[in-house]
């Protein structure tokens, strides 16, 4: 057996700067295997990575619009149409994992002239606000009324709750359970939650979400970000954006 | 060996075992940050953040694995016992790496807000009731603390401080760490969408890390019940039948294992035979599996070194090890089971002056 040392087996001892030479061949072809595995894992591991979508922050596309400012129940900007684009409702966020709730309550339901920068994945639109720079607005814009929701009725959806910001493409991947505490830093921190659904509502995978009479989302939340869930609710337009107006208490974690 | 304590005492086969180990390291690094990406079919790339943690992540992964496989490896087959020997090493950079995963992580999830990064690591998910969505950073956590403490504790200053007993039960938390890693491993990344490569990785890890394990620990009990038929054999007054003269090689030993799991290790060497514990003071290693190199028994894991006759270091080094007394009946070797005071004198039994 191995552990019964012979005269003639090679001994090594580390402090002796000689190699016994029956070693010297094992150890270096040793040597280049492990280099040789690891680099192998590393190519494997890193080059089969899931695809984190196309989202990001579209620096070269700065937004600067005049809209009124809503509480839907989180901020919102609502954009009038004009001669290229229906009208439009975009979510919003401040820097880093910060809202615009202050912001929102200080010009709610007033028209202001609002800058910043959008993150955009597919048709889901967050703006990241530049809270130093919004100034009411009047004028072009910002005389409008805009339109009430359109109710779409009772839907019961799978899919994953993240934050709005994060999944838009703030981060790269923004999504799943090594990204769930991110996500509810973000939440914590006032940025609106979105629903991504696995099966589109009137062509639309992202919701903006609410409590089930339209309110903030507490705590309740939380056990249930990042998973994949079974929700019920009701599901509303407004404008080109979804709000579902979930019963959380009816939540199921599937997996 | 050494008398005094310096931070790492150099010498060629440190210096070569440590190069390998960073040249494999950043060879990892290197392809999966600055390679792999080019072959990646994703519609934009993955931050640069995200990708480096992943990177010093599943490097750190990788290496505690490898770690914990040369331990079995080396009682395996003895041609691994090279790896043994600067280990410690390899799991401080191991230690390194993992605190860099960490850096990441907290510098990227946990920063842009206003909740401090240390506040927020520990109260931003705490679902400790549900598996599925799990707070796993903790578990990552409770690694890195325990391959922090060891890596700390590493040094033979703290070996010799702590006493080998205490040193290396401490440093059996290793398989804690791993634990721990495995669990943060299967219930973080693991559960996003599905990837086979990681997964099947990180499958084949842990099935090789427990499978090693198995077969030494069968070895270990093979040998151990080997040992049991041997000494039940014969007894007289007291002395137990170690085995026959012709069974040990010159300059070698055989291992004998007592009653109480105790083992001892008979070394033959220039006509004559001599008995001491087979555990090293340094750390335990097994002394039964050395040879006599320059008149002295040398530990196979870190050469130290002691006389054959009395189980004490040569001057200047103050190791000492329990001796056992010996006698021969014709050409088969009787063993006193009762270990002498460590650094006891035995004269040795002389091979042709048999009873």
């Amino acid at each position: 057996m191995s552990w019964k040392q012979t005269k003639d087996a090679p001994f090594f001892v580390g402090y002796l700067n000689a190699v016994p030479k029956q070693l010297v061949t094992f150890l270096l072809v040793f040597s280049v295997c492990f280099a040789g595995g690891l680099g192998i894992a590393a190519l494997a591991l890193s080059s089969t990575q899931n695809d984190p979508g196309d989202g990001g922050f579209q620096w070269g596309n700065r937004f600067e619009n005049i809209g009124i400012m809503e509480l839907r129940p989180y901020p919102v900007l609502r954009v009038a149409a004009d001669a290229d684009n229906p009208a439009r409702t975009y979510m919003l966020s401040g820097q880093g994992k910060r809202g615009v709730f202050k912001q929102a309550e200080q010009h709610h339901d007033n028209a202001v002239l609002l800058r910043g920068i959008p993150v955009k994945r597919g048709d889901l639109t967050m703006i990241q606000v530049n809270v130093r720079r919004i100034e009411a607005a009047e004028g072009e814009g910002a005389d409008f009324t805009p339109s009430e929701p359109v109710q779409l009725g009772r839907w019961k959806l799978t899919g994953e709750i993240c934050d709005g910001k994060c999944y838009a493409g703030a981060m790269r991947p923004g999504q799943g359970l090594a990204h769930k505490a991110c996500a509810d830093l973000c939440l914590t921190g006032g940025i609106p939650p979105v629903f991504v659904s696995s099966g589109p509502v009137e062509n639309r995978n992202f919701f903006l979400m609410a409590d089930k009479d339209g309110n903030l989302l507490g705590d309740e939340i939380k056990p249930l970000l990042a998973l994949f869930v079974e929700l019920e609710g009701d599901v509303e337009r407004l404008d080109d954006l979804m709000v579902f107006k979930v019963d959380l208490a009816k939540a199921r974690i599937l997996r | 060996m050494s008398v005094q304590y310096t931070p790492v005492i150099w010498n060629r086969n440190k210096i070569l075992y440590d190069a390998v180990l960073l040249i494999a390291v950043a060879l990892y690094l290197y392809i999966y940050i600055r390679v792999a990406p080019g072959f990646e079919d994703v519609t934009k790339p993955l931050d640069g953040a995200i990708l480096r943690m992943r990177a010093f992540g599943s490097c750190a992964f990788l290496m505690l694995t490898v770690i914990l496989c040369i331990g079995p490896l080396a009682r395996l087959d003895r041609r691994f016992l090279p790896l043994l020997y600067n280990r410690r090493h390899f799991g401080v950079m191991t230690a390194g790496i993992a605190a860099v995963h960490a850096n990441y992580v907290l510098g990227w999830y946990y920063a842009f807000s206003p909740t401090d990064q240390y506040v927020a690591l520990l109260s931003s998910n705490t679902s400790y009731g549900q598996i599925l969505g799990f707070p796993f950073e903790t578990l990552g956590i409770a690694a890195l603390l325990i391959l922090f403490v060891l890596a700390a504790t590493s040094h033979d200053f703290w070996l010799s401080f702590l006493g080998a007993p205490i040193w290396k039960a401490l440093h059996m938390f290793i398989y804690a760490a791993y634990t721990f890693v495995v669990l943060h491993v299967a219930l973080g990344a693991l559960q996003g969408t599905g990837d086979p490569i990681f997964t099947s990785v990180v499958a084949a890890s842990v099935v090789l890390v427990s499978a090693l394990h198995f077969a030494t620990g069968r070895m270990e009990a093979r040998r151990d019940r080997g040992d049991e038929t041997a000494k039940a054999s014969l007894q007289e007054k007291g002395w137990l039948v170690a085995g026959e003269i012709d069974e040990i090689d010159v300059d070698c030993a055989k291992v004998v294992t007592l009653a109480d799991d105790e083992r001892v290790a008979i070394f033959k060497y220039d006509g004559k035979l001599s008995a001491i514990t087979n555990a090293c003071a340094h750390q335990n290693g097994p002394l039964g599996e050395g040879k006599v190199l320059w008149g002295c028994i040398t530990c196979p894991w870190h050469g130290y070194q002691y006389n054959l006759t009395d189980g004490r270091a040569p001057a200047p080094f103050t190791e000492k090890i329990s001796t056992y007394r010996l006698k021969l009946i014709g050409s088969t070797i009787l063993l006193d089971p009762n270990a002498l005071p460590p650094g006891t004198h035995v004269d040795p039994v002389v091979i042709g002056e048999a009873a």
